[in-house]
């Protein structure tokens, strides 16, 4: 591979690289605020401005101080060009440090914040904003404006999720290019020009597509703040965790961002990842964090007659281990999760063929809802394909499994996670189903849903953000999450709390630990990418 | 490096102790006269009846915390969380909020819907009165946490740390905001300016 030399050092490019682009896969970053990996590029922020050295060079006639003449000499400069528009050359000496990139980001920067509030304590993107960044690293002096700066409308309402800041923002045209390159729904233009500059919606439009807030994300300042987050947190507080998103089956990569002194999950940021999701995600799958703490079940329900009581975790066990222990071998209906991770689906199994003789296997499934050719896929299961391979057969639907129950073939059920894509009514039969002895519908879940509300036996189990486990997505990529907060109370993962009540009845698996699981677990799967351990710096 | 310290040379008067002991009685029984029967202004006690008689403390003495006013009594603070970034002992939690749409304030600032001090915990390093951008929180009362026997006491809210005055009686912050929408309020608009 062709290099070019970067301030001294071998920097290896691909045809049709830019000089930025280059150093980014490298690790090395040019100060750029504009320039973004996955949009187009616009040149227009000027912070990336570096010298380039070739054999002639393009230089400026300049007029410059000579300090010992006092007076203005005629003198030379290199022409500055910007790192995101030129193409890496083989043999190319790039400076992004000499002295004279050096002042021109420099002035770069003190351009960008004339007019800028410097409204740091109440802005949620301090801490993680470049212009506190480049603040630090680039610039030495205080602004020397010393007139008022020009106000402009600010807290205006974009959509349903974004509120914009044009006092705080350096158009950087970021957010316009994401809506018509990526989201291909142009609803952002700019309007006026200099320091009046502002983004605006399209008149009669709001910025309502299904990947809006993407452009929060994209945004290196201050000036898009997503609803949704404003004001609820400060990042700094913030720990990451590598996630996947668990909207639908693309399976896009993401951060949990979480604050661990109060245990909870905060928001979602996509991860990078060039084979799933590159740098995207969508509203919804941003969203799905909510479900992290929204709807949970922390205790345990059993239904005794036609009444449902909330009982300890414990209890929850005992009542399903004496619900799945005298069930008649065969006569036991296992339902995976499509929703659950590979692991908990790979206990599931083990534990039901193994100990409790299940032949019996069903899939529960939420219902598909729309995707797009952007991101979003038609099934809305994260893990639909890990359960399927799991699976020792290929498993009945539940419409299925209640006509199976109305037959009598199957007299108890041993369920794994809330959703179903069939309605209350549809699974009446599970919900006839006796609260003790052999016949009951015992449910592993973390939140409420149909199949809760089906159920004789709930246990609680821990939600994707308070375990570590395995989904396997539509293409088939096996990609693991790790947990980011603690569950509340004693709760535990679905594949330990199913050892637990295999314990009660007898059956003592191989399985202390998450990796015992993940050795054990079937060769059809294909190798998990392991996730990050942190974002990088 | 160890310092030397100067000790100074005991004399022969000074190891008998005997004239030493004089001068002393002599002070004691000259400040008893002076201080029982001269005028008022001219007695020296170095001593106060402290219950009764409460010495004023220094003007940086740091004691409870108050949340300072605007004029129009709504807290100067605008929730920025920088006092619990700063505080080392985690006693101070804020839920931010904001104005309501139509509100002069909204989009310029933030408010604190929820301001929780735990004067328990707190160990008055004042630092979260260094680092306030805003002049809303500050230490100057000049008097401590009142004693109780009950925790809960010691959890101060948003209402008891703005019921606090300053040590000079004031509410209202040195550092006032020139309010979006006053005569007061500097600079040019879109709508009338002058570029």
């Amino acid at each position: 591979m062709s290099t070019f030399k970067l301030d001294g050092q071998d920097v290896p490019f691909e045809p049709g690289d830019t000089i930025i682009r280059a150093a980014w896969r490298q690790g090395i970053e040019i100060p750029h605020y504009c320039w973004h990996p996955g949009l187009s590029v616009a040149a227009n922020c000027r912070m990336c401005l570096v010298e380039i050295r070739v054999e002639r060079p393009m230089a400026l006639p300049i007029l410059a101080w000579d300090d010992k003449k006092k007076q203005y000499v005629s003198a030379t400069k290199p022409k500055l060009q910007p790192a995101c528009q030129v193409m890496a050359q083989a043999d190319m000496q790039v400076f992004a440090k000499s002295e004279q990139a050096l002042k021109a980001q420099e002035s770069t920067q003190e351009f960008l914040l004339l007019n800028h509030p410097v409204d740091c304590p109440i802005c949620d993107q301090a801490g993680e904003c470049k212009l506190q960044d480049y603040w630090l690293t680039s610039q030495t002096k205080l602004k020397r404006k010393r007139t008022e700066p020009v106000h402009k409308p600010k807290g205006v309402v974009f959509g349903p999720t974004i509120v914009y800041d044009a006092e705080r923002c350096i158009m950087c045209t970021r957010c316009i290019r994401f809506c018509e390159e990526v989201a291909k729904d142009p609803v952002l233009d700019m309007r006026e020009r200099g320091n009046t500059n502002e983004i605006v919606v399209s008149p009669g439009r709001e910025l309502d597509n299904d990947y809006t807030l993407m452009t929060e994300h994209v945004c290196p300042v201050g000036a898009l703040t997503s609803k949704d987050f404003r004001f609820k947190a400060r990042v700094w507080f913030l720990k990451s965790a590598p996630g996947v998103c668990t909207g639908c089956a693309t399976g896009c990569n993401t951060w949990v961002d979480f604050d661990p002194r109060y245990q909870r999950v905060y928001r979602l940021r996509p991860r990078d990842n060039a084979a799933v999701n590159q740098y995207w995600m969508c509203d919804d799958g941003m969203m799905t964090y909510k479900r992290f703490h929204e709807d949970r079940i922390v205790a345990g329900r059993v239904r005794d007659g036609g009444r449902v009581a909330e009982v300890s975790r414990e209890d929850a066990l005992d009542a399903a281990a004496a619900a799945l222990g005298g069930v008649a071998p065969g006569k036991l209906a296992v339902v995976l999760g499509a929703q659950a991770s590979s692991e908990d689906n790979y206990v599931l199994v083990r534990f039901a063929r193994e100990h409790l003789g299940a032949e019996r296997f069903y899939l529960a499934a939420k219902a598909a809802w729309k995707g797009d050719d952007i991101l979003r896929h038609p099934d809305a299961n994260p893990n639909r394909a890990g359960a399927l391979r799991v699976a020792p057969t290929a498993p009945a639907t539940l419409t299925e499994l209640a006509s199976d129950l109305e037959s009598g073939a199957v007299t108890a059920v041993l369920s794994l996670g809330s959703d179903a894509d069939v309605t209350e009514a549809d699974l009446a039969p599970l919900s006839r189903l006796g609260a003790a002895g052999a016949g009951a519908h015992v449910n592993l879940a973390v939140n409420a849903g149909p199949l809760t509300s089906a159920a004789s036996v709930v246990v609680p189990v821990a939600s994707v953000a308070e375990s570590s486990g395995t989904f396997v997505n539509a293409k088939g990529v096996a990609q693991q999450f790790r947990k980011a907060v603690s569950a509340p109370g004693t709760i535990q993962p679905a594949w330990h709390t199913l050892i637990e009540i295999g314990r009660l009845l007898g059956w003592s698996p191989d399985l202390a630990r998450l990796a015992d699981v993940r050795s054990a677990m079937p060769k059809a799967l294909p190798e998990a990418s392991e996730a990050p351990a942190a974002p990088p710096a | 490096m160890a310092y030397k310290i100067h000790k100074p040379a005991r004399t022969l008067s000074d190891q008998s102790y005997v004239p030493e002991a004089a001068k002393g009685l002599a002070l004691t029984i000259r400040r008893f006269f002076k201080n029982t029967f001269s005028k008022e202004e001219n007695k020296v006690i170095a001593t106060c009846q402290y219950p009764d008689e409460v010495r004023d403390y220094p003007e940086r003495f740091r004691g409870v915390h108050r949340l300072t006013h605007r004029t129009d009594g709504s807290p100067r603070c605008v929730a920025c969380l920088c006092c619990s970034t700063a505080c080392p002992a985690q006693c101070i939690y804020i839920e931010p909020a904001e104005y309501e749409p139509g509100d002069a304030r909204y989009g310029y600032e933030r408010y604190p819907k929820v301001f929780v001090i735990d004067e328990l915990r707190c160990i008055f390093c004042g630092f979260c009165v260094e680092a306030c951008p805003c002049d809303a929180i500050r230490m100057d009362t000049g008097v401590h946490v009142p004693a109780s026997f009950d925790r809960a006491h010691f959890i101060f809210d948003k209402e008891t740390l703005m019921s606090i005055p300053g040590k000079d009686g004031t509410y209202v912050t040195a550092n006032p905001r020139h309010e979006p929408g006053d005569p007061t309020h500097p600079g040019v608009t879109r709508e009338a300016g002058h570029h």
